[in-house]
């Protein structure tokens, strides 16, 4: 049997979601013998370790630090260790989010193993546990053991299904005091820049994205005027919100928004798992001129082709 | 000042190849190869850092069927010089395995201040390398970064952060995994660039080179053993429109969407 420990993250004063569909896929399986999840911060609040016990840890070991207020590597990397030390965990998962995939290589190295990320499924063949990731824009998909008494891995953003009705009960609460020296903190949290989400996308059902493909804030003109005609929302990667040709308030994605509209026309995106992480369409439409472009593989229709030709023929239809 | 870049080539999204093909190098010729565009923006990171400081460049490149392709486009882009690590006993599929390479390599070049590398080593989806990297070395490192700004300190780094961006200072020597930012969008190759890239000596290094061995990093060290490798096949079926005139392509779509009664429009 496998005793685990999550990594618990939180993300705007919650559990962060995928941290919750990592702990619902571990109770689904049959060898996993308990769940525990570390829980690192400067406050921890109570309701959060009620949530984390609904959805299947039985126990939480929490590190309260000043220090932890912020993730930086190093003294998170010494708590979790610590916490490892003391449980004996058999597997090591956290949330493939940028704090998750820092965090789980880091503490491998120290348990001279190598780990397995991004992964979107667990299975258990015998005693041994597979991770399943999907390689090469999605079209491949590699399954890989872990050679060693302790496994570590990372999910995929959106991999698990996070159950809305969960019945796990309270779970048991450690705490764990950790000590912490200057050389931690040789990186030094500044601020955390948040973006501004003047416009909410969860709830719109027609969304019209850009990515890449679309060359210039100009040239963005034509995604806004498809948008309007279909009477839905723009939408764009992080690569177009970075370079300020449309605000970040619609950024897409794994850091952006999440969103789950009935349509989503998605022109000259090349179909990152960061950026399709985050749509949850009934009916995707896909423009580009790579045929190989990874956006194929989630599309129900598709053009290849130029956003920029098709969009104004597409646009001219739909209003004549 | 001297930064050590370390990419990956991989084979373009371009190639009509589909799934495993991918991983089989008797399918991909020299012409298919490309620099991994996160290296590009690593590459970038130096340059900058180069036209700024006075900064001496290395590119090195361990990966890839030729590594030589990458590492003169490098040197066409702006770097000092190259080195190129090629010994088919490195498995480079696992980044435990590959960071032991790069601590070697670094080992044998002696003195740098920062090391540039891409966020995600795109043949195997992995984004490990640079946290492992900085764990073996014990030196401080920020991932993911977006943006960065010389201060007295060292420096200031922006990286991707759920929700926004994080803001952090590190000290002058480290790692740095770039993401792609407009931060870090890669230089052209200049003329000057390309002429002194074709006349670069490009040393190459083998495993033996830098003390290892295949027991260390090759296949039979790796812990992150491979069970299978297979096509993802799709479960619902695609309609995807790759022949005809555009317009005949929107009428097309426009006509299965009527049919399958997809509504367009909110």
């Amino acid at each position: 049997m496998v005793k685990s420990l999550v990594f618990g993250q939180i993300r705007e004063d919650n559990i962060e979601e995928n941290t919750l569909g990592v702990l619902n896929k571990l109770t689904e399986i049959s060898e996993i013998s308990e769940i525990v999840v570390a829980l690192l911060g400067h406050e921890i609040k109570d309701e959060w370790i009620e949530k984390l016990g609904k959805h299947g840890a039985s126990k939480v070991i929490t590190v309260k630090a000043p220090e932890l207020e912020v993730y930086l590597s190093r003294p998170y990397v010494k708590a979790v260790l610590e916490i490892i030390k003391i449980t004996e965990p058999k597997l090591v998962i956290a949330a493939g989010t940028v704090y998750g995939e820092d965090l789980i290589p880091r503490l491998a190295v120290h348990h001279g193993v190598s780990c397995a990320q991004r992964i979107n499924d667990i299975s258990s063949v015998g005693v041994e546990l597979h991770f399943h990731t999907p390689v090469r824009d999605d079209q491949a998909m590699k399954v890989t053991k872990i050679e060693g008494t302790i496994k570590f891995a990372t999910s995929r953003a959106g991999a698990f299904f996070v159950n809305e009705n969960p019945t796990g009960g309270s779970p048991n609460v450690e705490s764990l005091d950790v000590t912490f020296s200057e050389d931690d903190f040789l990186v030094k949290h500044i601020e955390i820049k948040k973006a501004e989400r003047t416009v909410n996308l969860k709830d719109a059902k027609v969304i019209v994205a850009g990515g890449r493909g679309v060359g210039g804030k100009e040239q963005f003109q034509i995604i806004r005027e498809l948008a309007e005609i279909l009477g839905g929302e723009i939408g764009a990667t992080r690569a177009c919100t970075d370079v300020h040709w449309i605000e970040e308030t619609y950024e897409i994605g794994q850091t952006g928004q999440s969103v789950s509209p009935d349509l989503y026309i998605a022109a000259g995106i090349s179909g990152a798992p960061q950026h399709v992480s985050g749509i949850k369409a009934k009916t995707l439409i896909a423009i580009n001129t790579d045929e190989g472009a990874a956006i194929f593989n989630f599309a129900d229709y598709g053009i290849v082709g130029d956003l920029h030709v098709i969009l104004p023929i597409l646009k001219q239809k739909l209003q004549g | 000042m001297k930064i050590i870049v370390f990419i990956e080539q991989i084979v373009s999204t371009q190639v009509k190849l589909q799934g495993v093909d991918y991983f089989d190098p008797s399918r991909v010729s020299e012409d298919d190869l490309i620099i991994n565009p996160s290296s590009k923006n690593a590459l970038e990171g130096a340059l900058k850092l180069k036209d700024q400081l006075g900064a001496e460049v290395t590119v090195v490149c361990v990966r890839g069927l030729k590594p030589n392709k990458a590492l003169r486009e490098a040197i066409a882009m702006g770097c000092t010089d190259a080195i190129e690590i090629a010994d088919e006993t490195i498995y480079t599929d696992d980044p435990l395995l590959l960071a032991k390479v790069y601590v070697e390599t670094l080992e044998k070049i002696g003195e740098f201040d920062l090391v540039f590398l891409e966020a995600e080593e795109q043949a195997t989806g992995s984004y490990a390398i640079g946290a492992m990297l900085s764990e073996k070395l014990g030196l401080p490192s920020v991932l993911y970064a977006e943006e960065l700004e010389v201060i007295d300190s060292g420096y200031k780094v922006g990286h991707v952060l759920e929700g926004g961006r994080k803001i952090v200072a590190m000290p002058s020597k480290g790692i740095i995994s770039c993401s792609d930012s407009q931060y870090f969008t890669p230089r052209y190759t200049s003329m000057r660039g390309i002429l002194t890239a074709k006349r670069a000596v490009i040393p190459t290094w083998t495993a033996a080179d830098l003390g290892l061995s295949s027991s260390v990093v090759g296949k039979e060290a790796t812990s992150l053993i491979e069970v299978s490798l297979s096509n993802i096949v799709l479960e619902k079926e695609s309609y995807i429109i790759k022949e005809g005139e555009p317009e005949e392509k929107v009428e097309n779509l426009l006509a299965k969407l009527k049919e399958d009664e997809v509504k367009l429009g909110a």
